[in-house]
């Protein structure tokens, strides 16, 4: 792993999927009238003749798709996260998750990674999908990971949605890391606290783990990059070693990350303080800028020490995060 | 809608050698269907009955799809294709029942059609995707899709409509079932969607207007629809829920028909007459 302050890259997902849709003609891009801001302005210039502009419209793209699908294409649906879920919900319901159809959705910009306000914040996507039987669940912010998640997924025999981050990406895995689909990795181990971190809040996690540990605090932090399937087996043993566990996620605490930990170390009777960290049942705000809300909302790594601090009973003030531990920009629409 | 049981599964064949005939096969068949509920979907098949059984005589076995957006409407497809011979007759009269893979409202597991769905104003843009799908491959397939004049309602289905007229997608026809009926009552009693003809044309449709209860005008429309080659065409069929059974009372509810034994009984004599007496 790298260690902070991350470099970044742009457009991994687009060039990815570029490459993909090369190799294989079945790869069809669907795009909801965000093609630039979607990264896949490449792929509509390079491969025309397996890109479907769906305008904007996403009920009928979601449904178009799941019929594409049927006729053997493997679609690949591009737009916000907001509009990728909410919106066409029971199309995806209907026509891609109950036929189980390899229909892939990808949803840009999550939680409060854009200042655009509650319209354009997916913060209940990833809970909206995981809801869905048949449905697989990714949120990704690393560079490593989201060059790999199109080879991950294009196989997936049933729908998969993917979060992802808009912009420059941090550069966190080594380019050996390989993302798996079935395991939750261990990226720390500690015995304190177990950090369970998904998207854009695993650097954050792994600040606060760096920050606790110069405190004698011993933090271990776990990656789950997959929300649905959930690795279970990881995800319970990393529990068992633990005195308090943490769930980060740039989502709402209802329904995402925070929910398949807790009903996974509940149903393996592993009894243990649990703090979910992600937007505490609220709508966020409009702003100019997303760390901004990132503090403001509690997603900051400041909130993650100060949160395993007080897990812990420790007394005294809680250490501080070095300045500017994450990175990113945060693209307005 | 698995492949090897849908129309366009490439073992399936049928023929169809008199659709008026058909039609009222059709009709018969979904009060059989219907009758030991006592109650159900009959008005649908009543509403479709020359539509279904004039697409079955014009689509091509093993290639042309057949889209159900009304899942309510999967009765009338399910009686054409046991006359057909295509769906066994002992599964078919289980419809509607407990544990039934023929199931009231068309599901994933309803055969015939190649896509259905009880949540309204969905099929059509199946339907797009079927026609862009074989465009990409190069297939000259037709695909058909019945739609309910209510499904009007959905903003999806115009979402739909502006996609496939953009994009010219004139091997789609769609028969709408324009009966004036849906759940609360008259469709025009609820929300004005008149002109229906003028709105389909307006986003680009070729529209033909027509009397959906008569078999020669249907198929001759269907026809018309073949010829096209630069839009999508629409049959906007004038039809009612009730048609074609005499024996139903005035006020019967036609979105949801009650058909109790001694009604039944008539509604079997009535259209076993007919039958006979349109074969003589």
């Amino acid at each position: 792993m790298h260690e902070p302050p991350y470099l970044t890259e742009l457009k991994p997902y687009g060039r990815a999927l570029l490459d993909m849709g090369r190799r294989r003609e079945e790869v069809l891009c669907l795009s909801g009238d965000l093609t630039r801001q979607c990264e896949i302005d490449l792929f509509q210039a390079e491969l025309p003749g397996q890109f479907i502009h769906g305008g904007m419209a996403e009920a009928n793209m979601m449904s178009m798709a799941g019929a594409l699908a049927r006729c053997g294409h493997i679609p690949f649906v591009h737009t916000f996260g907001v509009f990728a879920t909410r919106r066409p919900y029971d199309q995806i319901a209907n026509a891609i998750a109950y036929p189980n159809l390899p229909v892939r959705i990808i949803g840009f910009m999550p939680g409060v990674s854009t200042p655009g306000g509650p319209s354009h914040q997916a913060i209940d996507d990833v809970a909206l999908m995981r809801a869905l039987p048949n449905m697989t669940v990714i949120d990704l912010a690393d560079a490593v990971e989201v060059a790999q998640v199109v080879d991950a997924i294009v196989d997936v025999p049933g729908p998969v949605y993917v979060r992802l981050k808009r912009g420059e990406i941090p550069v966190i895995f080594d380019d050996d890391h390989i993302l798996s689909l079935d395991r939750a990795e261990v990226l720390v181990p500690g015995t304190d606290v177990a950090l369970f971190a998904s998207g854009m809040l695993l650097a954050a996690a792994l600040g606060a783990a760096r920050v606790l540990g110069e405190q004698g605090v011993s933090v271990s932090v776990i990656n789950v990059p997959v929300i649905k399937p959930i690795d279970t087996a990881t995800i319970q043993g990393a529990a068992a070693e633990a005195k308090v566990l943490i769930t980060a996620e740039n989502h709402s605490i209802i329904g995402g990350l925070g929910s398949a930990v807790a009903e996974t170390v509940a149903e393996a009777g592993i009894g243990r303080p649990l703090r979910r960290i992600g937007l505490q049942d609220t709508f966020a705000e409009g702003s100019l800028s997303g760390p901004y809300l990132f503090e403001k909302y509690g997603l900051s790594t400041q909130n993650l020490i100060e949160t395993a601090w007080t897990a812990l009973g420790r007394t005294g003030p809680a250490p501080t995060a070095p300045a500017a531990a994450e990175t990113g920009e945060y693209s307005p629409v | 809608m698995t492949a090897e049981l849908s129309i366009s599964g490439p073992k399936t064949h049928w023929e169809v050698l008199d659709p008026l005939e058909l039609a009222l096969r059709i009709r018969l068949r979904a009060v059989r269907m219907v009758a030991p509920q006592g109650f159900g979907y009959l008005g649908q098949a009543l509403s479709a009955a020359e539509q279904v059984a004039a697409v079955f005589a014009r689509a091509t076995p093993g290639l042309d799809r057949l889209v159900c957006s009304p899942g309510h409407y999967i009765i009338a497809p399910f009686a054409a294709a046991t006359e057909l011979g295509l769906l066994d007759e002992q599964i078919v009269s289980t419809y509607g029942q407990n544990g039934s893979p023929i199931e009231a409202i068309g599901t994933e597991r309803s055969p015939i059609v190649d896509y259905t769905c009880g949540s309204l104003g969905q099929g059509l843009s199946a339907a797009t995707g079927f026609v862009m799908s074989d465009r990409l491959r190069g297939s000259d397939a037709r695909t058909y899709a019945l739609v309910s004049d209510g499904e009007m309602e959905e903003g999806q289905l115009w979402e739909a409509a502006v996609f496939a007229a953009h994009h010219r997608l004139a091997r789609l026809t769609v028969l709408l079932d324009a009966n004036n009926s849906q759940v609360d009552g008259p469709v025009d009693s609820i929300t004005t969607i008149e002109p229906i003809a003028d709105k389909w044309a307006a986003f680009g449709w070729h529209v033909q207007d027509l009397d959906g209860h008569d078999i020669d005008a249907v198929s001759a429309a269907l026809s018309a629809a073949d010829a096209e080659t630069e839009r999508p065409s629409v049959l906007v069929c004038r039809t009612s829920t009730v048609h074609g059974l005499d024996c139903l009372p005035p006020d019967a509810d036609g979105h949801f028909i009650k058909l109790p034994p001694d009604l039944a009984t008539a509604a079997v004599e009535e259209l076993t007459g007919k039958l006979e007496a349109s074969r003589a």
